[in-house]
């Protein structure tokens, strides 16, 4: 029995859980849960405020490592194999259907919660000093989010991906100067071939995961350094007047410090000494209240958001298959060809100006993004001080739904406006 | 500016240089290696067969090339690309008003392949059809000719 306490207490060392100290402990002698304070604020465990969206995209992404691990062993990336193990997924592998689903489906809502993540953090107010560059960090994020999804979509080499990544990839090529280029180094040819599935296979699998997870642990390092989530300060009880602590050699005049005795029951470490501000947000003795340990407090809502997670996704696998087309033929394009639901706004752009809508509004937006916590100079996070930006921003989305919805539910075939409820049987010849 | 300062400074600018350059040089390799020297695409002329191969009046689709020969009774023949000016996506021509129709976001080419609705920015190519030694009709998709341009057989 004590050999059993003697490996488990090798393994995590710290005091049992019942204590403060083993509380603190458990957080920062673990390499995976230090990410976290030992303490968190109240105010930021609260459903209400971030909506746990963070959270369910990384929950989300883990998904989807896990599920496309599995998937990698089935599948090829050549033409036509690529199709018949998408057809073996659907017919012969133990649980095909529910794996796929559940890589499809996690996939789509990860772009969702991307999105509505990074409009929670604009409605907080959330992107203003010192959080700048975590919003920078985050809009990589998103992009990365969308180019996974992206290259994703043409592994199944049906109908649908071909000719969505056909479309796709042509509208880079209008980039002025290098897009014909690109296009080719994208493809690794003229048009959407063999070199191409290899391409996008490597980039999925490989490149673009990576990329994603080295943004991610900055992301999270930062939301840590910045001195965790933003609050909403002027709900909070204003802070009294406390006496200014300060650390630190004690100015020239004043009287040296009188030395005390250490206590011989506690253990001293001086880490280093420095001066000058933090530049995160700190907070004040009476906060300090408002503070619980992060076990169990924080542990159980991101545990509860993880399994609301997967269990959300497992239940939508088992009820919606994801879509399997018929193989892909570069001969004939579908009609309406569309690319994947979260490009339709693109594609609607498009469908009126390659350039205008496929290069530069997509190039500015994404600009507009990466400035926007140095173009917004106001400092104040509530909402009342900032109708302007809530209007600007509230309107952005508004146009790209509109648009998304548009593309999705109102195009026929040849791009016509068709009303959902019109049913328009074959097409045009 | 002292003699040590000098040294440290210019020592430590070729050392930054040395590794920025030995960078730059190692990623360009990799954006390089990225494009192929090698396409291993279908050649862009090839034979179709013998001008008895194809039919007046409605245009043949070959499927593989992505073009329409088009035969008419005295004018001859002539190729059309069957990928829309605007994103690629593959063209069909319809019997009723002789024109191409592009399904992805509703281009429209006039018989002569004219960009005249939709957002495509340019007419669709017409290519080359010459006449080969041992008799079948030759279309070179590198030599884009004119609209009027005809092979008389
Ligand atoms: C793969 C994508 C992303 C993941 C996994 C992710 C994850 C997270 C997590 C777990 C948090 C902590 C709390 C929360 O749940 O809100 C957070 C906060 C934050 N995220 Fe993201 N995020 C992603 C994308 C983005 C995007 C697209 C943006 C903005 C453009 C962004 C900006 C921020 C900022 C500024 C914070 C701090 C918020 C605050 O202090 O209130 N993130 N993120
Ligand atoms: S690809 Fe033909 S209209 Fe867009």
């Amino acid at each position: 029995m004590n050999l059993f306490r003697e490996i488990w207490q090798s393994i995590v060392r710290r005091d049992p859980l019942s204590t403060d100290k083993g509380k603190s402990e458990l957080v920062f002698l673990n390499v995976w849960l230090h990410i976290h304070p030992a303490k968190v604020k109240k105010e930021n465990m609260k459903f209400r405020h971030s909506f746990y969206l963070g959270f369910i995209t990384f929950f989300l992404f883990l998904i989807l490592v896990t599920t496309g691990i599995v998937l990698m062993v089935y599948y090829r990336p050549f033409p036509p194999q690529a199709y018949q193990d998408m057809k073996d997924l659907e017919f012969v592998v133990f649980m095909g259907p529910f794996l796929r689903g559940m890589h499809r489906w996690a996939a789509h809502g990860m772009v969702v919660c991307v999105f509505l993540h990074m409009c929670r953090v604009f409605y907080t107010g959330s992107y203003k000093k010192p959080r700048q560059f975590n919003w920078v960090v985050g809009v990589f994020l998103f992009l990365l989010t969308l180019g996974l999804s992206f290259t994703g979509y043409l592994l199944p080499w049906d109908q649908l991906a071909y000719w969505a990544i056909t479309v796709g990839s042509n509208i880079g090529s209008y980039a002025p100067l290098v897009g014909g280029q690109l296009r080719e180094w994208l493809l690794g040819g003229h048009s959407v071939g063999e070199a191409a599935l290899v391409r996008f296979y490597v980039l999925h699998v490989a490149v673009l995961p990576a990329a994603m997870i080295l943004f991610t642990i900055v992301h999270f390092w930062r939301v840590r350094k910045d001195g965790g989530l933003s609050r909403p300060i002027w709900k909070l009880a204003p802070p009294k007047a406390a006496p200014l602590v300060t650390i630190g050699a004690p100015a020239a005049s004043a009287a040296p410090l009188k030395a005390s005795a250490a206590s011989s029951t506690k253990t001293y470490g001086l880490m280093e000494v420095v001066t000058g501000k933090p530049i995160f947000e700190t907070i004040t003795p009476e906060e300090e209240e408002d503070t619980v340990f992060s076990y169990p407090y924080a542990f159980v809502r991101e545990a509860v958001a993880l399994m609301v997670t997967v269990t959300g996704i497992m239940m939508m696998s088992l009820f919606f298959h994801a879509p399997l087309e018929e193989l892909a033929n570069p001969a004939k394009t579908p009609n309406p060809a569309k690319a994947p639901w979260y490009f339709l706004g693109l594609q609607e752009l498009v469908s009126h100006s390659a350039m205008l809508g496929g290069v530069v509004a997509p190039a500015l937006m994404v600009l507009a993004l990466l400035a926007i916590p140095y173009i917004d100079r106001n400092p104040s996070r509530r909402p009342s001080d900032r109708k302007w930006a809530i209007w600007l921003f509230t309107l952005f989305v508004v146009i790209n739904l509109v648009l998304i919805v548009v593309g999705t539910f109102f195009r026929g075939p040849g791009w016509a406006l068709v009303p959902p409820w019109v049913h328009v049987v074959g097409g045009a010849e | 500016m002292n003699r040590r300062s000098f040294f440290k400074l210019s020592w430590g600018t070729v050392g930054v240089g040395a590794l920025v350059s030995a960078l730059g040089v190692s990623f360009a390799a990799i954006l390089r290696f990225l494009k192929p020297n090698v396409f291993y695409e279908p050649p862009q002329a090839f034979k179709i067969g013998t001008p008895g191969d194809f039919p007046f009046g409605a245009p043949t689709f070959l499927v593989e090339e992505k073009i329409f020969i088009f035969r008419d009774r005295e004018k001859g023949f002539s190729a059309a690309s069957a990928v829309c000016t605007h994103l690629g996506c593959t063209v069909a021509h319809f019997q009723s008003d002789q024109k191409f129709h592009c399904p992805c976001h509703g281009s429209v080419f006039g018989a002569d392949g004219a960009a005249q609705h939709g957002p495509a920015p340019r007419a669709l190519d017409w290519f080359e059809v010459t006449l080969a030694r041992d008799g079948q009709l030759r279309v070179d998709k590198d030599k884009v000719v004119p609209s009027s341009y005809r092979l008389m057989v």
